[in-house]
């Protein structure tokens, strides 16, 4: 973006005049500051600040500034946890605009970083950011899982958990056909969600994935998807309706995160867990299940129908929770920022006493267990999906 | 800034010390919207910026100013829209806010000692921990620190019961520029009071604290302006509160982004009344209200405004921009005061905060909307000490000058501190290092001879007619509500 530019990205969405409206309601009172997970790694120079990010694209807005690649830099340097979003006095959608601008260093040719260039190519050719094979998407299924060839419902699997963390999808997977749910699922045809190509600004890949998809779920007859990630489950939420109106597909399609099924089936007395096990754990609230998505009781009440465990709750929880440092490509193009953040949170974790620190995103799974592991720490790591499964008859 | 210079700083600050234009251009604001043109006439931006670690940091960079006649502009938040962290002669700005450690806590009496750059909000959580917390804090407690609001001269949330800054802080460490670091307490700290640190950099500050207790809020809501004034007055003589916070309707409607003219609705006022919970009276409460002809507001209505405390600039998701007064008012002269800021102001979108204080005052802030980039904005900002003039009038006084109100010093100190704090400047700083153009006005760039808040002063007087019938109407609503809509 140079001089008397826009962020063209807010123009093709039609939201130019709203974000130029946001950008002005600005209090510049820097509750966003404190809470920045990213803000120490700047050597505590106010222009890591997402205050000072706004108030240098609003300059960018009135055409006095630009988008240099030290400004690119700090904007890559976001775990979009938005925390700032959260306390922004005059709710200014900071982490879409920081998205916005992110593609536009992408069309400069200055972003994205790395990294995120690297996972870019791999969705390219092979429909996922890990450069796995397509063919081998539906590895995970188990043979007792038999999705079905047409349901109502589908079983998004997403490639963290389709490739890496196979045994969150089965744990759904496996309690959908426990209660007699009958699902579909799209196997090989299933493309990358796009979170992490949307969230580091690769715009046109985002577009093709998205297009893909949301032809596939149409052409399936899908009404309902459900994923156990976070990431995709917020980029299905939220993102999917905007793109599929602006590429001019239809989109009625319910979206639902694991943890609101599950709940659900709970409620219903269907399922009913009576396995007794002894834990004292506390819960990470992922950002984007939570602040994203506002799911923030579903999974404590999920905790708390299982027999003998006791939650013990983080000084930071709920919509003040920390981040795990893994988000918005953060992980990928600055692992040690990343490390740290973790660390941190597992100290906090540490401190309640639990024996066990638990959450539901594949993320934040790896980087606590990483982190676990580098500390030494005491604590045990658990899905809350994971610990469900065990309790159950 | 020359390359000697540059060299020394770095050689002792090494990764503390910036000079990257990038970095450095956030440090030439505050919260206030000044028009680039009144900027243009100081020089507000900084050559080099400092990130406080330890006390020998600030020490370093106090010894190279010294040496080399550089300007220091110490910061902590920025969180403040009175410009004294502004820079008026370029220099280093020295960024306080990463020096937040709490250093100790002390059972007896319970005071708690802290570096200048930690947060009020921070502060609370970590002492709540321990039974304890803060006495007082300012509304903008999520972001602003504790050695930020004793140089600016706050009072705030608890103040009604508490006082002000001055009050709770009992002793400070200083470090001067002759680069030693002295211990003050009681009479000695009142020239760095209200001063903006134009004297020395505060390192240190011990607070008095308080045993925590669950804050207990009440809704008022009360017809007019003289129900207002005798509900406060009468809360302070028969309760104790914790604090009073009134909001007119207007300012009530502005964060429900309901569009309306002052004067075409209602002229009620919310009074939010915290009680600490062993200090409730919920009887003697009752019987206020009634004798004020005010009206209890839900218990989840309290719970909201109490909620929300932190966040008056929600404001301006209905703006974009507010013009700001801010001032001291007698409580028993609200009444007139106020009917005659709104009648002033009558075909504005007028808002209205006030802090109840100590000293039967009340600290209001008045919020006129507006929108910066619009081109009468600047001749509308006279506006903005319209009301300030009316309130002095009723007896009231400045809250604080910082830079943009430096002219006033002589009123806010009064005669004889004034002529001690010039006099004082001149012995310790004659070149002017610490943090110039604050409580003594800087001088317009281009225009030597003349102070840039005469300047100001001449230009809002000669303005505010023309800003008064200059009225700007807001249509537009955000859209983006998802987190905190109405």
């Amino acid at each position: 973006m140079t001089k008397n530019s826009k962020l063209s990205l807010f123009d093709e969405l039609g939201l130019s005049e709203s974000l130029d409206y946001a950008l002005s309601t600005c209090a510049r009172c820097g509750f966003c500051k404190p809470v920045c997970p990213t803000h120490p790694f700047g050597g505590g120079f106010e222009a890591f600040s997402p205050r000072s990010k706004i108030y240098h694209l609003k300059k960018i807005k009135d055409g006095k500034g630009e988008l240099t690649n030290d400004w690119v830099e700090r904007l890559y340097q976001c775990t979009t946890c938005e925390r700032c979003v959260e306390v922004c006095q005059t709710d200014i959608p900071l982490v879409q605009i920081w998205e916005a601008a992110r593609a536009e260093s992408v069309k400069m040719g200055s972003g994205p970083m790395p990294a995120h260039k690297k996972f870019g190519k791999f969705v390219e050719e092979f429909d996922n950011p890990y450069g796995e094979p397509k063919a081998e998407r539906d590895r995970w299924l188990l043979p007792d899982i038999k999705p079905s060839e047409k349901a109502e419902i589908l079983l998004f699997g997403g490639c963290t958990c389709s490739y890496k963390m196979p045994p969150m999808l089965q744990t759904g997977a496996k309690i959908l056909t426990r209660v007699g749910i009958p699902f579909c699922y799209a196997g090989g045809k299933e493309v990358c969600c796009s979170s992490p190509i949307l969230r580091t600004g690769q715009i046109e890949s985002a577009k093709r994935l998205i297009g893909s998809n949301v032809d596939l779920f149409n052409e399936m007859g899908v009404k309902k998807i459900v994923t156990p990630c976070s990431g995709c489950s917020k980029t299905l939420r939220h993102d999917y309706p905007v793109w599929a109106k602006h590429l001019g597909k239809k989109w009625d399609i319910k979206v639902v995160h694991f943890s609101e099924i599950y709940v659900d089936l709970l409620r219903q007395k269907k399922l009913k867990p009576v396995r007794e096990l002894k834990r004292k754990v506390t819960y990470h609230d992922p950002c984007h299940l939570g602040r994203a998505q506002n799911i923030y009781d579903e999974p404590r009440e999920i905790l708390n129908s299982i027999p003998g465990i006791e939650l013990i709750e983080m000084d930071f929880k709920r919509k003040d929770s920390k981040c795990c440092g893994a988000g918005g490509g953060v992980k990928a193009n600055y692992p040690d920022m990343a490390t740290e953040i973790s660390n941190s949170r597992v100290k906090e974790a540490e401190e309640t006493g639990a024996d066990t620190l638990v959450t539901m995103c594949p993320f934040c799974q790896t980087s606590f267990t990483q982190s676990l592991k580098a500390l030494n720490s005491p604590l045990q790591f658990a899905g809350v999906e994971e610990l469900l499964l065990e309790s159950l008859e | 800034m020359n390359q000697r210079i540059r060299d020394r700083l770095k050689e002792k600050l090494e990764e503390r010390v910036t000079f990257d234009s990038e970095l450095l251009e956030v440090y030439d604001h505050d919260i206030g919207e000044i028009p680039s043109i009144i900027m243009s006439m100081i020089n507000c931006k900084p050559e080099a910026a400092i990130v406080a670690k330890s006390n020998q940091d600030v020490i370093d960079t106090l010894s190279i100013a010294n040496e080399f006649g550089i300007a220091v502009t110490p910061r902590g938040q920025g969180s403040s829209g009175y410009g004294g962290a502004i820079p008026t002669n370029g220099g280093i700005v020295l960024d306080m806010a990463c020096m937040n450690k709490i250093i100790s806590i002390n059972k007896e009496p319970l005071t708690v000692d802290v570096e200048p750059g930690i947060i009020w909000n921070n502060l609370s959580f970590e002492l709540r921990k321990i039974g304890l917390d803060n006495s007082i804090c300012p509304t903008s407690a999520p972001s602003s620190t504790v050695g930020g609001w004793f140089p600016k001269g706050g009072v705030g949330l608890g103040s009604m019961r508490y006082g002000s800054v001055r009050d709770v802080v009992t002793e400070i460490d200083v470090i001067d520029l002759d680069c030693k670091v002295r211990t003050y307490s009681g009479s000695d700290m009142e020239i760095y009071h209200q001063t903006c640190g134009i004297f020395g950099v505060i390192v240190r500050l011990r607070l008095k604290c308080i045993k925590a207790e669950r804050i207990v809020p009440y809704g008022v809501l009360l017809p007019n302006t003289e129900s207002a004034q005798s509900f406060i007055i009468k809360a302070r003589e028969r309760l104790k509160p914790y604090t009073i916070i009134l909001h007119s309707s207007g300012y009530i409607r502005m964060r429900k982004q309901e569009n309306y003219e002052n004067g075409n609705g209602t002229q009620d006022f919310h009074a939010l009344i915290a009680f600490e919970e062993s200090n409730k009276d919920d009887i003697t409460l009752k019987s206020i209200i009634d004798e004020s002809a005010g009206k209890s507001l839900s218990k989840e209505t309290a719970m909201e405004e109490w909620e929300d405390r932190f966040y008056p600039m929600r404001i301006k998701k209905f703006g974009p921009s507010v013009l700001v007064g801010e001032f001291y008012l007698p409580e028993k002269c609200f009444d007139r005061a106020w009917t005659e800021i709104e009648k002033d102001l009558a075909n504005d979108t007028l808002g209205m905060e006030a802090v109840v204080v100590n000293d039967n005052k009340m600290a209001v802030l008045v919020y006129i909307l507006d929108n910066a980039k619009s081109m009468f904005y600047q001749i509308r900002m006279a506006k903005a000490l319209r009301p300030l003039g009316i309130a002095l009038r009723y007896g009231g006084s400045f809250y604080t000058a910082g830079l943009w109100l430096a002219n006033n010093s002589k009123e806010l100190f009064g005669m004889k501190k004034y002529n001690y704090i010039v006099n004082t400047k001149k012995e310790r700083d004659s070149k002017l290092l610490l943090n110039p153009g604050k409580i003594i006005p800087p001088k317009i760039r281009q225009i030597p001879l003349l102070n840039i808040c005469v300047f100001m002063n001449l230009i809002s007087k000669l303005m505010s007619p023309i800003a008064k019938i200059s009225i700007y109407k807001n249509r537009y609503k955000s859209v983006f509500n998802e987190k905190h809509g109405e």
